[in-house]
């Protein structure tokens, strides 16, 4: 077999194009002459580098598609995340420990701790449930009211932009979660912390109906709740 | 408009506007990465995971000298994280018992896997670099159809058969052109044998 259709055939393997018949013949061609089985593994190489590193740089020149816009708000919200978190940090890297053990052995560090301790037992759970003026949630004949959501804390908004603003905010130290209506991409967002303070953002498909929707709502409370 | 300079500063501070501009210039890499042919992962999965990558450029922005490496860092941690998706799947499938993907599947694909993922795990962005400037140079040297039909051989995944329709060649022709062209890709590969013998000492 000259070079050239050896390339071929063991190419076809290689790219698993080859038949049972084909197969067979580059076997029998590699047991023939043990040379082209070195041949045959560069090849193979060649071919897997390509394979797996080729993407990656066409990937580097790519610019479609757009970053979907329904998205966006997600990646504020890390953004805000994690920069908020990092200046909490500074501050209190800054808080000198002999400043810390002289406040506490003065007594005032034992009467704060139990505060603390009190807070901590009614605080982490809080659910806010953030509802826009035209959105369905807060029309129709049955809006949503604080009576629906008793153990969630319900923010009203009329205008876009302080809407956007809570949507992007952080969690606050006492908060467990908040929940929107993104009408515009029939979606139901979820902001909320899970283990060892760590803060993630689940999006849900939208209830088809107004009712269907409430419903949703109270469920993912809810279960936030619990 | 931001400067690459401007703009990597900015980020580094934590301004909002730059990560909203910083995000809109690197998705569409961090999508196509996610897209590697050997993950196949559908557009949806594709998106979180083009996601998740770029919200994980947040704690290395401080560690990045130019914005250009925010780029070849999301392509290695989309791709990566594609490819461990992928191979997750199937392991579920292979857990819940679905014998018809088994039997479906080509080989060992999980095994395949494997080696592309440790590789692409190990790459230094100066790595993806060097390998971007080598695989561009080995692509001009070849014909320009035969370059196109290599890529979407090995990046689009597209069979024989399609490629002979594509390019409207005899189908016999095809592995040709391809061996032939892969043969010129090695003769540029032997030129960084660093660089080689690190890709071959993963995919061998």
């Amino acid at each position: 077999m000259d070079t050239e259709n050896f390339t071929t055939l063991a190419l076809r393997v290689i790219a698993g194009e080859a038949s049972a018949e084909e197969r067979r013949a580059l076997e029998a061609e590699l047991a023939a002459t043990p040379v082209q089985r070195e041949e045959f593994e560069q090849l193979k190489l060649t071919h897997e580098i390509m394979r797996t590193t080729l993407p990656l740089v066409e990937a580097a020149s790519a610019v479609t598609p757009e970053l979907p816009a329904y998205r966006v708000n997600e990646l504020r919200t890390a953004v805000r995340q994690h920069f908020g978190a990092a200046t909490k940090r500074e501050k209190k890297a800054s808080f000198g420990v002999l400043a810390l053990l002289r406040w506490i052995f003065a007594g005032s560090g034992f009467a704060v701790a139990g505060t603390a301790i009190v807070l901590l037992c009614y605080a982490n759970r809080s659910v806010e449930v953030g509802l826009y003026g035209t959105g369905l949630d807060r029309s129709g004949e049955q809006p949503l009211s604080a009576q629906d959501l008793p153990s969630a804390h319900l923010v009203t908004f009329d205008q876009d932009a302080p809407f956007d603003e809570w949507q992007s905010r952080p969690l606050a130290w006492n908060e467990h979660a908040k929940i929107w209506v993104d009408n515009e991409h029939d979606l139901l967002h979820i902001v909320r912390r899970v283990r060892q303070g760590q803060i993630v953002m689940e999006t849900q498909p939208l209830a088809p109906t107004d009712e269907a929707q409430r419903e949703q709502i109270k469920q993912a409370v809810e279960a936030l709740k619990n | 408009m931001w400067t690459d300079r401007e703009l990597l500063t900015a980020l580094q501070r934590g301004e909002d506007a730059a990560w909203d501009e910083a995000f809109r210039r690197l998705y569409p890499s961090a999508f196509a990465a996610a897209r590697h042919p050997l993950a196949s992962l559908t557009p949806a999965e594709a998106e979180d995971i083009a996601i998740e990558a770029l919200t994980l450029l947040l704690p290395k922005v401080k560690t990045v000298a130019a914005f250009d490496e925010l780029r070849l860092l999301v392509i290695t941690i989309a791709s990566r994280k594609a490819i461990s998706e992928r191979r997750r799947q199937l392991a579920d499938k292979r857990g819940g018992g679905d014998l018809t993907s088994l039997d479906a599947m080509q080989d060992d694909e999980t095994i395949r896997f494997e080696p592309a993922e440790q590789l692409i795990s190990h790459f230094s962005d100066t790595d993806l670099r060097d390998l971007s400037r080598l695989l561009d140079q080995a692509l001009s040297g070849l014909e320009p159809r035969n370059a196109d039909l290599l890529r979407d051989f090995l990046v689009h995944h597209l069979a024989y058969k399609e490629l002979a329709e594509k390019y409207r060649m005899p189908i016999g022709s095809i592995g040709v052109s391809l061996a032939r062209s892969l043969d010129k890709i090695r003769s540029h590969l032997q030129t960084m044998p660093k660089l080689s013998k690190e890709l071959a000492a993963y995919l061998r």
